[in-house]
């Protein structure tokens, strides 16, 4: 396997479609504060996580999403490192806020990360020649990488596109977690309340459905697992407005549930960790979650794969409130096991290994969809002429090796 | 205490919707009574209201297909629950386009309003939603605080000009005072009025039309004195209160209309087919 490039580089991607960018946009700030901006020669990856860690999120942009996605990088010898750069999302987001209106505007958007100034630059070029130029500060940091054996998962479903969302409407906005059921012939999300004497009064909803309605349905296991609703509620509109159907790996309590599509040019994931329910007594004890392992998809198992062990017998701190979250976003290099250091409720421990090469590779593989929606052709037109035909070629390879 | 209700029409479900989502903002808690013919919302007038109640009566058959109950007892074969009637709002919201739409009376975690809607799909299996609204049984004892209000012998009955231009009034009046005076006449005419140090606003009505039942002060046919038309009757409210009002009217009335009681009370009425409500407003001095 090839070592990823290092980039403390220049990367010069041109989106062909902001308005899909700025959905992604939308939908990590739902997640966390933070973005992680990280341009690879692989393709453009967007990463946050919120502040209790109990939610990641990734999306990955292939160099065929751009118009033209140039980077050009030094190749250091293999450091232990690798530099990303994060930016604030109130930083971020206002740029993007008002989807309709970049669609309407914008021709053509263009975003340059030099790592040897610390900026970020966005620019918008609109209509009428006007062209808006954001800089953005960065912040240097570790990578954000949350790795999920989904593999591993006993239980996987798909979804199509407006299922989950027409199952999730069903709960009032400000619900914040809730849990799904699943069973070989039934499928259902209830809301969740921790106990307490709220819960008397609380008014419960119930959705469920049959097996047939999804794509696939594939439950080995019976499962009950509880997760954070808002985070998924972002996902989940990126999705819709996408039209692509949504992959659900989970397995027990205890394990975190991912929920993932992929298109031929970007690839979307969240993944969400789950409230494991003591045996001993009827409340729920939050607990660290491990997360080890690589990508996943089986052709990737090949290489570094740590089994998802440890679950339930970590850290059980009690914690009353459902946000509780004293845990630094600095990520250990390899998660240890008893996490009896973070006094979270559930945690996905995160890497800072070279994964995103990992990563990059499965855009290639990614599985034909028919619903390619009309911004995400296959062959992105060109708006404008380019001189450098060769550079483009170079830049955008067709194959992951480079 | 038994009750099943099912709605299967849209159309009913909807008309059903909107007016739970009306009484909703209204209040944050209400009495729903049942008998085996009509239902009612009930907000009784108490100090915590700031005097306003409310009373909301439909009849069961325009809304629902199957209806089923027995009350507490065979004498008093009535069930009175007291709800948050946005509970009950977000759960039919979300439901519009369902097929079937079951109410009934569980008790799960506690005693609850269970609303369970089958929702269309392709397959063959319909999707199953449940929502259950947690209620309090009111005993028996306590029943007469919700009976039906008696209509107060008013001195002037007229009816509303349309409700949307009422409230855009009121809306601007709220920035300016936080007590409104209505006044009306049996000429047809209605001022809304407030009154500051700096600024006085007055905005007239005419041609609104009153009421056939005549002036209520003698309703029995008494020795009339008949009221001089042009005199106004007035009543000086909270604006926030004649405001909430107006806010939460999902629900166009056929007719609508107020009667003042001088310096005492506000009733309004609005009236559908099959939906009335009437809304009591304290004065104030």
């Amino acid at each position: 396997m090839e070592s990823v490039l290092e980039q403390s580089v220049a990367a010069n991607p041109e989106l062909f479609c902001p308005a899909v960018f700025g959905r992604a946009v939308h939908a990590l700030s739902r997640v966390g504060d933070e973005l992680w901006l990280d341009p690879t020669v692989k393709g453009l990856a967007l990463r946050s996580v919120n502040s209790a860690q109990s939610a990641y999120a990734c999306f990955i942009f292939s160099p065929l999403f751009f118009q033209q996605y140039s980077f050009m990088g030094c190749v250091p010898k293999q450091s232990s490192k690798t530099v990303k750069c994060k930016l604030l999302m109130k930083s971020l987001l206002p740029l993007f806020r008002c989807l309709t209106s970049i669609e309407r505007n914008v021709e053509c958007c263009q975003i340059s990360v030099s790592a040897s100034s610390d900026w970020v630059i966005i620019q918008f070029f609109c209509r009428h020649g006007i062209t808006k130029t954001h800089n953005l500060r960065f912040q240097e940091k570790e990578a954000l990488q949350a790795e999920f054996a989904s593999h591993l998962c006993t239980n996987v479903l798909k979804a199509p596109a407006r299922l989950l969302g027409d199952m999730v409407m069903h709960f009032p906005v400000f619900q914040e977690e809730i849990t799904l059921s699943a069973t070989p012939l039934r499928f259902s999300l209830r809301n969740y309340e921790e106990s307490g004497e709220s819960q008397v009064k609380m008014m419960y909803t119930e959705m469920s459905l049959h097996p047939e309605e999804f794509e696939y349905f594939h439950v080995d296991v019976n499962s009950e697992i509880t997760f954070c609703l808002k985070e998924l509620r972002g996902f989940l509109s990126f999705t819709e407005s996408h039209c692509l159907p949504v992959l659900v790996h989970f397995d027990s309590a205890g394990k975190p549930v991912c929920f993932s599509v992929e298109d031929t040019l970007f690839e979307a994931s969240v993944v969400l960790a789950t409230l494991i329910e003591s045996k001993s007594t009827d409340s729920i004890q939050p607990v660290g979650i491990q997360v080890h392992a690589t990508s996943r998809y089986v052709d990737a198992a090949a290489l570094r794969v740590h089994a998802c062990e440890g679950h339930g017998e970590t850290g059980r701190e009690r914690i009353t409130s459902s946000q509780g979250s004293t845990v630094s976003p600095q990520p250990d290099p390899i998660p240890p096991l008893p996490q009896t250091q973070q006094a979270n409720k559930e945690s996905i421990s995160v890497n800072t290994s070279p994964a995103s090469s990992m990563v990059c590779t499965l855009l290639f593989k990614a599985l034909s969809s028919e619903h390619d929606d009309n911004v995400c052709a296959a062959t992105p037109p060109v708006l404008a002429g380019y001189s450098d035909e060769e550079m483009m070629e170079e830049f955008c390879p067709k194959s992951p090796s480079l | 205490m038994k009750f099943r209700g099912k709605i299967v029409d849209v159309a009913c479900l909807n008309h059903f919707t909107r007016v739970v989502t009306t009484i909703s903002k209204l209040t944050k808690t209400c009495v729903l009574r049942l008998n085996p013919d009509n239902l009612f919302f009930v907000l009784s007038g108490k100090v915590a209201n700031g005097g306003v109640s409310m009373w909301c009566e439909l009849s069961q058959a325009n809304f629902f297909d199957e209806y089923q109950m027995e009350g507490v007892s065979p004498e008093n074969n009535e069930i009175c629950l007291e709800l948050a009637p946005e509970n009950l709002s977000r759960a039919l919201k979300t439901i519009q386009n369902a097929k079937s739409v079951k109410v009934k009376l569980t008790k799960k975690h506690c005693p609850c309003l269970t609303v369970c809607a089958e929702l269309p799909t392709l397959s063959s299996i319909s999707r199953v939603v449940t929502h259950d609204v947690p209620v309090d049984v009111i005993p028996k004892r306590l029943w007469h605080e919700f009976k039906e209000p008696s209509v107060p012998d008013y001195d002037v009955s007229i009816y509303l000009p349309p409700l949307k231009t009422i409230k855009n009034v009121v809306d601007r009046m709220k920035n300016l005072s936080n007590f409104l005076v209505i006044e009306a006449n049996m000429n047809g005419e209605m001022n809304l009025k407030i009154e500051t140090d700096l600024v006085s606003v007055t905005t007239y009505f005419k041609d609104l039309g009153n009421p056939p039942w005549g002036d209520g002060a003698s309703q029995d046919g008494g020795p009339t004195q008949s009221r001089d038309p042009d005199s106004m009757a007035e009543a000086r409210v909270d604006v926030r209160k004649l405001q909430q009002f107006l806010v939460g009217q999902q629900v166009n009335p056929s007719k609508s209309m107020c009667n003042i009681v001088h310096q005492s009370v506000l009733h309004l009425i609005l009236l559908h087919e099959d939906v009335s409500l009437q809304y009591f407003i304290p004065a104030v001095a």
